[in-house]
């Protein structure tokens, strides 16, 4: 059998104080999709950008061959010139360029010193064509969805005679025809021979387009396995490196008969003298239990934490109380004081500071606290947050450690520590799983339980159906900024809550 | 580890080499006459630098802080020179109003929403024309004929030798009880100490500091006074930033407003708060100024929001917010006003300074720029 077309042996990678990659042995074969699998920080993205130059030749220990030939990438372009081209969640496209300027960006087809347009036009029009897209080349590239952006890209890095294409979590923002569609073009360059290194959190995807996968946990490749002797649960088992039994190890917890969150009748407006946005909403919440928000993208779930946390909207009817205490007009501030806490959704924009340390943004919310005889009790802030650290085992060699330079599991875990140190009795987690691995997730369900077992009281606001249902006691699925079904564990099917995210529950 | 040994030692570097430079263009720049107005020079920066400082921290900027300094100043001056009112009273009065100013621009700022940048700037041109109605387009002095008052005092007055080392005194044992209570209060929370050895070089160096640093002064005139308030608003602005709840804020806004919103933080409040505080920077500054001068005339303060911000961020605090040190500005403002008074001292003609001051300016944007993308 010939040489792999790219092949690492025993790559070390440290930074300062972590060491992310021990010995990572890899090999791509001319004509195959490989995933790479591994939870947030196993190391997946550092062996990318070895690949791929970001980490120059020097930077790092062991060996990259291509062809069986060792390699030295001193920049991004060494690597292109190989034949390695990376597709990242980031785009390298110009949005005000159209799809052909984009495709042949810093390369435009001359004629004498000027552009020779037709041309471009042509050749972008083929190229297309031959990749199955009905996409003008002239279309501006700001008017096409996510993913036909992917495909814009693919298209590109393939004119560039790439030999191997680095896709790293390309569905993240697809729908689940984008995927479809993407999987299929995958399918069709591996025919052509093309390689591809496919890394993914969605294991069912991997296990839909992929030949073999590659599991890194702590920064070590863990084995290689071909796709059709293996099984997600497989594959999760050496990911985390230990059985997960259940996935969602929801424990009901005794809910207590006290109400800790009461809301009747709201209705909120964007700002004022806008047109309602949620109507009419009414629940209660009580200590123990943990309460789920369903819908679709834009059924007001997020809008309706924000609005009780007093971060956004315009009450125009209804009443909240918090604890048995009316709550009229809430803030941030007031509702923390109240023991409402809310873990956002989007934790770098609204969630974390991330050019501060992890000690910085967990005490961030309850600073106040340590301020005792005009001054900043340093020390007993410091022991807190290592209480905090150490119990919500993140992943980082110190709480002075830079938050923007965590995975997004780890990230995740300062946000919900921030909220958890302010003491709540009400905890509001938006979409506290999203962009994090399996591990990391479990931990949050554990989380989770031991906020109900302490008698709190949880609110869980998932896109994920299986999610929702595997950790909320009740649900409430949310249509177009109404409750449109309200549904207790044994009434959990997907069927239902579907139904009545689509507001068609009482119809059924 | 060695880049940022580099980096940290990068300013007192460039200090040395500013210092050489002049030292050995013109001998007189090292002398002691010429350090003590240096001195009172960098006093007069640094404390509008602090100003400026926590404005920055929070992601914004003050443009006016140059104008309100002549303002200021001015408002004293009349009151001194033309209503006969005493020095204290003169300048209690101006302080105020620089305190109402800050308040009225920094609610503006937040309650409509306005950028900074724009409210600031109608402040530096709308401060200049009330400070030139203030002063009549005239010649103020600070006091009545040849009598010396306690603003015409702010930059003339030297401590007298025993004071200055009794201060100096005071000032280690202060420092050495601060650190002391530190580690007491570590220890107490089972916290690991740096060796005692090291804490107590540390303590030893800044207490021979301080105390040579009088020694050296009391060999001209003694310690100047406005040194002292360039110390002790540094002083302020340290604990401020570093020790209070409200530094915290200052960073968090800074580095992302919408989480500190959803922090809790009161974001509206913190930021008038910063506002305040650098109108009360630009009150000091006002009244140093215009006492070095000797009277409040129309170019008192101009230009120095520039000199205020290049100090800021050549001392390494960053124009989008988030981050930066009271040492570094510090520092910054001593590089600014080392380059200023070294220029003055060879006589440099007016059109090169300012270029020089532009380019020092440019350089430091630049840095901020190139190190805040790292």
């Amino acid at each position: 059998m010939s040489a792999p077309l790219l092949e690492t042996r025993s790559l070390v990678k440290k930074f300062p104080g972590v060491i992310a990659l021990k010995g990572v042995a890899f090999d791509l074969r001319a004509g195959e999709v490989h995933a790479l699998c591994g939870e947030n920080g196993a190391g997946t993205s550092t062996l990318i950008k070895l690949l791929s130059g970001i980490h120059p030749h020097g930077t790092y220990e062991g060996e990259l061959l291509v062809d069986g030939q060792a390699v030295a990438f001193h920049s991004i372009r060494d690597a292109e010139a190989a034949g390695i081209a990376v597709i990242t969640q980031e785009f390298a496209l110009v949005d005000e360029l159209s799809v052909a300027e984009n495709i042949f960006l810093g390369r435009a087809p001359r004629r004498g010193v000027c552009v020779d347009w037709l041309e471009m036009q042509r050749r972008a029009a083929a190229l297309l064509a031959d990749f199955g897209l009905a996409i003008a080349p002239e279309t501006p590239v700001r008017e096409l969805g996510i993913g036909q952006k992917q495909l814009v890209e693919i298209v590109r890095a393939m004119d560039k005679k790439s030999r191997v294409l680095v896709l790293d979590e390309p569905t993240a923002a697809l729908t689940e025809q984008e995927v479809a569609v993407l999987l299929d073009h995958l399918r069709r360059l591996r025919a052509q021979g093309t390689a591809c290194i496919y890394i993914s959190h969605k294991l069912d995807e991997v296990f839909a387009v992929a030949d073999r996968i590659t599991v890194l946990r702590d920064g070590a490749s863990i084995t290689t396995l071909a796709v059709r002797h293996a099984s997600v649960p497989l594959v999760i088992k050496h990911m985390v490196g230990r059985d997960l039994g259940d996935l969602f190890p929801r424990r009901s917890s005794a809910v207590d008969r006290e109400v800790q969150l009461s809301v009747r009748g709201l209705s909120v407006a964007p700002v004022k003298h806008a047109p309602l946005f949620l109507r009419g909403i009414s629940f209660d919440l009580h200590g123990g239990e943990v309460l789920g928000f369903g819908g679709l993208m834009g059924a007001g779930r997020s809008e309706l934490l924000l609005h009780l946390f007093g971060a956004w909207g315009h009450r125009l009817a209804g009443a909240v109380s918090l604890r048995g205490a009316a709550f009229p007009d809430p803030s941030p501030g007031a509702a923390l004081a109240g023991g409402l806490a809310l873990v956002t959704e989007d934790r770098k924009r609204y969630g974390l500071v991330l050019d501060q340390s992890i000690g910085f943004n967990l005490s961030l919310s309850s600073i106040l606290r340590f301020f005792r005889c005009g001054h900043l009790d340093l020390p007993a802030e410091h022991v807190r947050n290592q209480q905090l650290f150490d119990s919500l085992r993140v992943k980082a060699p110190g709480q002075s450690a830079r938050v923007g330079g965590l995975s997004g599991g780890n990230q995740q875990k300062i946000v919900l520590g921030k909220a958890l140190m302010t003491e709540p009795h009400v905890v509001m987690l938006d979409e506290p799983t999203r962009g994090i691995d399996v591990g990391a997730k479990l931990e949050v369900y554990e989380l989770i339980n031991r906020l109900t077992a302490e008698g709190k009281a949880v609110i869980l606001v998932s896109s994920e159906l299986p999610e929702l249902m595997g950790m909320s006691d009740r649900i409430i699925m949310l249509a177009e900024g109404k409750i449109g079904g309200e549904f207790a564990r044994a009434d959990f099917t997907q069927e239902k809550l579907l139904a009545a995210a689509m507001g068609r529950a009482r119809a059924a | 580890m060695n880049a940022k040994l580099l980096k940290n030692l990068a300013m007192p570097i460039a200090l040395v080499a500013i210092a050489t430079f002049f030292a050995v263009k013109e001998p007189a720049f090292l002398g002691p006459r010429n350090l003590t107005q240096l001195i009172v020079e960098f006093s007069i920066t640094g404390t509008l630098a602090l100003g400026m400082f926590m404005i920055l921290l929070t992601g914004q900027i003050d443009l006016s802080v140059g104008s309100g300094v002549g303002l200021i100043g001015g408002i004293a001056a009349v009151l001194v020179f033309q209503h006969n009112w005493s020095a204290p009273a003169a300048m209690g009065a101006a302080f105020v109003a620089a305190l109402l100013l800050w308040t009225a621009m920094g609610t503006l700022i937040v309650r409509q929403r306005i950028p900074s940048f724009i409210i600031t700037l109608g402040g530096l041109l709308i401060f200049k024309g009330l400070f030139w109605l203030v002063i009549q387009n005239s010649t103020i002095p600070v006091s009545r004929g040849d009598e010396e008052n306690l603003y015409s005092r702010l930059t003339t007055y030297y401590l007298p030798a025993s004071i200055g080392f009794a201060l100096a005194a005071l000032v280690a044992l202060a420092l050495g009880l601060l650190a002391w209570r530190g580690r007491a209060a570590r220890t107490a929370h089972q916290l690991a100490n740096p060796p005692a050895g090291t804490a107590l070089a540390k303590w030893l160096v800044m207490a021979a500091a301080s105390l040579g640093l009088v020694y050296f002064f009391n060999h001209f005139r003694g310690v100047p006074f406005s040194l002292l308030v360039l110390a002790g608003t540094a002083g302020v602005v340290y604990f401020l930033t570093q020790h209070t709840p409200f530094g915290r804020y200052l960073y968090a806004i800074g580095g992302n407003e919408e989480a500190a919103v959803l922090s809790g933080i009161a974001v509206n409040r913190v930021l008038v708060g910063a506002y305040v505080l650098t109108g009360v920077t630009v009150a000091l500054t006002g009244f140093m100024t215009t006492a070095y001068s000797g009277a409040s005339t129309t170019t008192v303060g101009d230009l120095m929001e520039l000199d205020a911000i290049a100090a800021c961020v050549i001392g390494g605090t960053a124009l989008k917010g988030g981050r930066g040190t009271v040492w570094g500005v510090i520092f910054g403002a001593l590089i600014m006003t080392a380059l200023l008074n070294g220029m003055t001292l060879l006589a440099v003609a007016p059109e090169i300074k300012f270029i020089a001051r532009g380019g020092v300016l440019t350089l430091a944007v630049w840095m901020d720029v190139k190190l805040g993308r790292r």
